[in-house]
């Protein structure tokens, strides 16, 4: 898993990326439009007001001796001209464009018929100015113009009336689109951590109720690949079981064969050969056993076994008739202590789990050694352990013997490999620890599994 | 085929008529044909269902000792097997020597009461609960008989001290693990001069050793 891309595409991040970026643009639209509105408003309010003076004006310009004259006393004009918050300049002109009276520094406007008049946007001693022109029907230009301020504020009140209810809406929008898109992609979450928290080995399809109707097809392409892999990994097993199987039963014909050989009167080099044939035979047949058994152990694994109440120390009883025989051919003090410890298992598995570890104990045990099967309680932890006098296991290698195939290089004994991978599987399953240390000082084995309490009479022990 | 022959020749060379059947069908009919001493079975091939073989058997009510073959890690096809009325197992492989010691054993029940039974020095007079060692009467008490009978049913068996106590109880009350223990050392001591040991296993009860069987 360490390739994955270290920039990962969230839905939610692009969803909401989006979302925002649509949202800022259309409050610049909005904001656009309602300023264009906005001046236009002002204009069509002020505009008219603006008029009034220039008509006045207009009103008072005499003819006197062939030249026009302002006929308006200086308080006059400056009543006329006096606004609250903006600055008003005129200039009138007669028709030849002579300036009759007014602000000389104002240009002339063309393009003026007598008796209409025009509005415009202008500059008057730098500053942005809104004029109205008009031709008199006897052809004076009166120009008034007038700085921006009012019109400004009449712009900024509208345009913060309207914008600052749209921005909220937008922030309304972001955040209800969080909430909405956390929400929205909690089934998907759902999804993913029960695809997180589930073990390797179930390969069970998943819930398609549980996930949403946008997420039915990936759900259904994952449950057709988990039931392709269910297929494969079931065809992979039955051959394995069958190889096993198929193999076990000549090698155990093979094997008594060579021991009925090996009881003949044999000249001593052919029976040294013999007898490591015998031995190979013996090793090859544990290995198909162990095969299969691991095989079986995986099976039962997937198809995840009921639980039911089991004693240990049942199971280290049944164990006990199966391996004293063979302790006592081997010279090995194969002893035990049982105490009763109730845990919820398998007991079929659990004989297999046993079986393998006393198997190991008595395998890399030497002669005339100690290997001891205890069973009890460790507080409320039910736990069966299985120690021996053999050579041990050194630290640096507990980790790994349980890896199948694995073999500490240079033991004695004829080990498949395979036996503490079975028994690591049964402890899984039952979700127990195994925890392998040194029995002794500096030698000697102890593996001791550990199960969970048994939870009182709840009856069935919640699993996940 | 290779187990069958070696396991025919192994009977064969000990004395034993030995008839094979290569299916479940064969050794059905043969079963029904004949009356056999042991029948041993091997309920681990896929293509032959022993267990029904064994199902039948029983059926016709039929006494006959049945050896189970079938593999260690199948611990559910030997409980299956015991529960259909199998007497022994054997999981393979298994060497000769332990195959020899299973059917001795269910052998001698066949032998039965009112059969004298010789192994190594020891003769043992069933009926009569009677054994002699080198050809000197041993005394035996009714509680040391038992055990013997139990051993010898079993050999290369385990005992645990339950199993004996639990064999034993009809005797009288219940016996304590230390009263088992007293039995076991004078039964141990009577007939080590023919050989036979009964070993201790340490914490679990004991297991009968002999050199034959």
């Amino acid at each position: 898993m360490a390739n994955l891309s270290p920039v990962r595409k969230s839905v939610r991040r692009r969803l909401l990326i989006l979302l925002t970026c649509s949202l800022l643009m259309l409050v610049a639209g909005a904001t656009t439009v309602t300023y264009w509105i906005a001046v236009r408003a002002a204009n069509a309010a002020y505009d008219r007001a603006l008029l009034d003076p220039a008509v006045d004006l207009s009103d008072n310009i005499r003819m006197e001796s062939g030249t026009a004259r302002l006929e308006l006393s200086r308080d006059a004009q400056d009543a006329l001209m006096y606004d609250q918050s903006d600055k008003v300049v005129f200039q009138i002109r007669d028709s030849q464009g002579r300036i009759v009276a007014g602000d000389p520094s104002l240009p002339e406007v063309g393009g003026l018929t007598p008796g209409t008049r025009m509005y415009f946007d202008g500059k008057h001693q730098g500053q942005s100015q809104r004029f109205v022109a008009m031709r008199t029907p006897s052809g004076y230009l009166v120009q008034v113009g007038e700085t921006l301020n009012k019109r400004q504020h009449l712009v900024r009140d509208v345009l913060v009336a309207e914008l600052v209810p749209t921005l909220l809406i937008a922030l309304a929008a972001i955040a209800v689109a969080w909430i909405a898109v956390t929400h929205g992609l909690a089934p998907l979450e759902r999804v993913s951590a029960k695809l997180l928290h589930r073990s390797p080995q179930n390969l069970e399809p998943l819930d398609e109720a549980d996930a949403p109707d946008e997420m039915a097809p990936a759900v259904q392409a994952l449950n057709r690949l988990l039931e392709r892999a269910r297929a494969a990994n079931a065809v992979q097993q039955r051959f394995l079981v069958n190889s096993a199987h198929q193999l076990r039963t000549p090698l155990a014909g093979l094997q008594m064969h060579m021991e009925l050989f090996l009881r003949r009167p044999l000249a001593p080099e052919l029976r040294m050969e013999v007898e490591r044939m015998h031995k190979a035979t013996i090793r090859t047949a544990r290995l198909a056993n162990q095969l299969l058994a691991l095989a079986n152990v995986e099976s039962a694994s997937e198809q995840r076994p009921e639980l039911v109440p089991v004693d240990l120390k049942d199971i280290a009883d049944a164990a006990a008739r199966e391996w004293v025989p063979r302790a006592l051919s081997a010279n090995i003090d194969l002893g035990f202590a049982l105490d009763a410890a109730s845990v919820m298992g398998d007991s079929l598995l659990l004989q297999q789990m046993l079986n393998n570890l006393v198997d190991n104990a008595l395998r890399y045990t030497p002669s005339s050694g100690t290997v001891t099967v205890r069973t009890g309680m460790r507080g409320n932890i039910p736990f069966i352990s299985v120690e021996d006098t053999g050579p041990g296991i050194p630290a640096w290698a507990r980790a790994k013997v349980v890896e199948r195939f694995f073999r500490v290089d240079g033991t004695l004994g004829e080990g498949s490999g395979l036996g503490l991978a079975i028994v690591k599987e049964v402890v899984d399953l039952h979700h127990g620890t195994l925890t392998i240390e040194a029995a002794h000082r500096e030698s000697g084995t102890r593996i001791v599994v550990a199960f969970q309490a048994m939870s009182p009479p709840m009856g069935n022990a919640a699993r996940a | 085929m290779l187990l069958a022959e070696g396991l025919t020749s192994v009977l064969t060379h000990a004395g034993h008529a030995v008839e094979h059947a290569a299916t479940g069908k064969h050794a059905d009919l043969l079963l029904a044909a004949e009356e056999f001493d042991l029948v041993v079975l091997d309920v681990g091939l896929p293509d032959i269902d022993g267990f029904e073989v064994l199902r039948r058997l029983r059926l016709r009510q039929s006494a006959t000792n049945v050896l189970i073959l079938t593999a260690r890690d199948a611990v559910e096809d030997r409980v299956h097997g015991l529960d259909l009325g199998a007497d022994d197992y054997l999981t393979k492989p298994f060497s000769v020597t332990e195959f020899e010691a299973r059917v001795r054993a269910l052998l001698r029940r066949v032998a039965g009461p009112g059969a004298r039974l010789s192994i190594a020095g020891m003769t043992v007079d069933m009926a009569a609960k009677r054994v002699r060692i080198h050809d000197r009467p041993v005394d035996l008490t009714p509680r040391e008989w038992a055990l013997l009978e139990l051993f010898l049913t079993r050999p290369g068996r385990v005992l645990s001290k339950d199993q004996i106590a639990k064999s034993l109880f009809s005797f009288d009350e219940q016996l304590s693990p230390n009263a088992i223990e007293v039995h076991v050392s004078r039964l141990r001591m009577k007939i080590e001069p023919a050989g036979f040991h009964i070993r201790t296993v340490r914490g679990f009860g004991y297991v009968w050793e002999a050199a034959g069987g």
